[in-house]
């Protein structure tokens, strides 16, 4: 399976350099407050959606950065924010 | 395959305008549920929506392995029941599911394996499942194709024996549940695809098609690996789920000689003979999510040295065939079937992985129960959605499975 992704310090990268983080949940919910939900929801929970998703990548066999990327889960490519080709 | 020019018994019925209960994919899972509502609880007032055709999701391409040894004590009951219905439902649904109990060999390959399969065995045991432990020599009699060198990468050291497990005909089964469900009165919709769930004061009114809304007080998402981006993108509600494509190919036919279903977790592999002569063979998932269904050349290469590695004979046989479908993984490797929570009326029954094809007998009559009645079956209460929510995970799988950056 093909996947090209653009790393903000190496650019444009076989996609089997990488690891999936998962899908791009924000902000660590550390603190006082934070709930089993809230921790559910940061953990486990996912959107699945079957189109455009916004998800964190490490450049693992590479320079090791962790960013955020677009990618259509139907056709397997990045893309842009709004689903125009990167 | 029933497609849209083939008939399914009493024809293509008329969408009605309101049914009893609306399921949403025309799989397995809603297909067995479909058909044990009509025979078990009188509902026939039922509409399964199918987007393609029946069988075009995972119930198409599996490759129809059934066992009944799993890990866990909530897990391992359900999968029994599922074992025992094939020839319950071949009888009842007079159609020949062929199934074919070869039994199945979990291939061992270090003493850190034989120890977990002790386990394993030991659970299924208490639990009536027939399940031993073989040395080396004993695979072999069975299999007498493996590799038992101590120079392959990884020596066999023995198997985990599951008798009763062994293979059914996917394809006959969705046939014969639809077949059974329409002649009981059921209305089985293809190139129908379910768009929304209508609700109204948090209690479901109905569905929403392109030939518009169908009224129902009940509705089931059980559409294989699409379930989870189904449950969002209606009701906005998060599974803990990742969906991934799964490959598997076949060889061409060759004359008997592997009857067992082979496995084996350090080659990546798992293998069977079909009645038709190929070699079945899969296992891998792409290391993140997406909804491709795309093959891989680097897969054929690595089902081709592994197997070959395992069965030397089977050196220079040529692949006919490969395809891929989805896999909708959970953390704990066990499924998540609910209802009547966040929405009244909204049940779903997903997180199957590849591992959905052998339960969909028993899941269904379940599951027909749950909706019939509005009560949580007590099999399917370990199986709730808030496990997660409390963290308390089933131990189906030693360690978490997760596409987060944990591991
Ligand atoms: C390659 C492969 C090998 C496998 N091997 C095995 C195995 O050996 N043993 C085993 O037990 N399991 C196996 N599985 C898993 C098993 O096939 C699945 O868990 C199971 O088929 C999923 O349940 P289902 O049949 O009910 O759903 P599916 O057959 O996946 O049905 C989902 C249906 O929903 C439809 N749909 C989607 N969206 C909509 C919508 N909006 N409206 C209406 N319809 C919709 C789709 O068109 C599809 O037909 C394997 C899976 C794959 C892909
Ligand atoms: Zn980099």
């Amino acid at each position: 399976m093909s996947l090209l992704i653009h790393c903000p310090i190496c650019g444009r990268r076989n996609g089997y350099e990488f690891r999936y983080g998962g899908e791009d949940k924000g902000a660590y919910p550390a603190g006082r407050s934070l709930t089993p939900e809230a921790w559910y929801e940061y953990v486990h929970a996912n959107t699945c959606s079957a189109g455009v998703v916004a998800e964190w990548w490490c450049h693992r066999h590479g320079c090791g950065l962790w960013f955020t990327i677009f990618r259509d889960t139907r056709t397997n490519r990045q893309v842009l924010e709004h689903g125009g080709r990167s | 395959m029933f497609g849209a020019k083939h008939i399914l018994p009493k024809g293509n019925p008329p969408l009605e305008s309101a049914y009893d209960a609306v399921l949403i994919g025309g799989g397995l899972h809603n297909l067995a549920t479909a058909w044990f509502l009509a025979k078990e609880h009188n509902m026939n007032r039922v509409a399964v929506l199918e987007k393609n055709y029946i069988g075009y999701g995972g119930a198409g391409r599996n490759t129809a392995i059934v066992r009944a040894n799993q890990r866990t004590q909530k897990n391992i009951p359900l999968y029994k029941e599922a074992l025992d219905l094939w020839p319950v439902l071949t009888r009842e649904l007079d159609f020949n599911l062929m199934f074919y109990n070869c039994g199945n060999l979990n291939l061992l390959h270090s003493e850190a394996a034989v120890k977990a399969a002790r386990t394993n065995i030991a659970t299924a045991k208490f639990l009536g499942v027939e399940s031993h432990l073989l040395d080396a020599a004993e695979t072999a009699k069975r299999v007498p194709a493996l590799n038992l060198s101590q120079k392959i990468t990884h020596p066999i050291h023995g198997a985990m024996y599951h008798p009763p497990g062994g293979i059914v005909r996917h394809d006959a089964v969705v046939w014969g549940l639809a077949k059974g469900a329409a002649e009981k009165g059921v209305h089985i919709h293809q190139q129908t695809e379910a768009l929304g769930i209508a609700t109204k004061n948090g209690r479901v009114t109905g569905v929403k098609t392109p030939a518009g809304t169908i009224y129902t007080p009940r509705v089931l998402v059980s559409a294989g690996g699409y379930t989870a981006g189904l449950l969002y993108h209606m009701l906005k509600i998060k599974m803990p789920i990742s969906v991934l494509t799964i490959q598997a190919m076949v060889t061409q036919p060759l004359k008997p000689l592997l009857d067992h279903v082979v496995s084996s977790g350090a080659y990546h592999v798992y293998a069977n003979q079909t009645l038709k002569g190929e070699i079945a063979t899969g296992a891998h998932m792409d290391p993140w999510p997406n909804y491709t269904t795309q093959t891989t050349a680097g897969y054929i290469k690595h089902q081709a040295e592994a197997l070959v590695e395992l069965m030397p004979c089977l050196a220079g046989v040529k692949f006919m065939r490969s395809w891929a479908g989805l896999a909708d993984m959970t953390p704990d490797m066990a499924p998540i079937m609910d209802g009547n929570d966040p929405v009244e009326g909204v049940y779903m029954n997903c997180g199957w992985g590849y591992f959905g094809f052998k339960s969909c007998s028993a899941t269904g009559r379940y599951m027909a129960r749950f909706l019939a009645t509005g009560k949580c079956p007590d099999r399917l209460k370990p199986f709730a959605l808030a496990r997660f929510k409390n963290h308390r995970l089933m131990g189906e799988t030693a360690a978490l499975v997760n596409y987060t950056p944990d591991n």
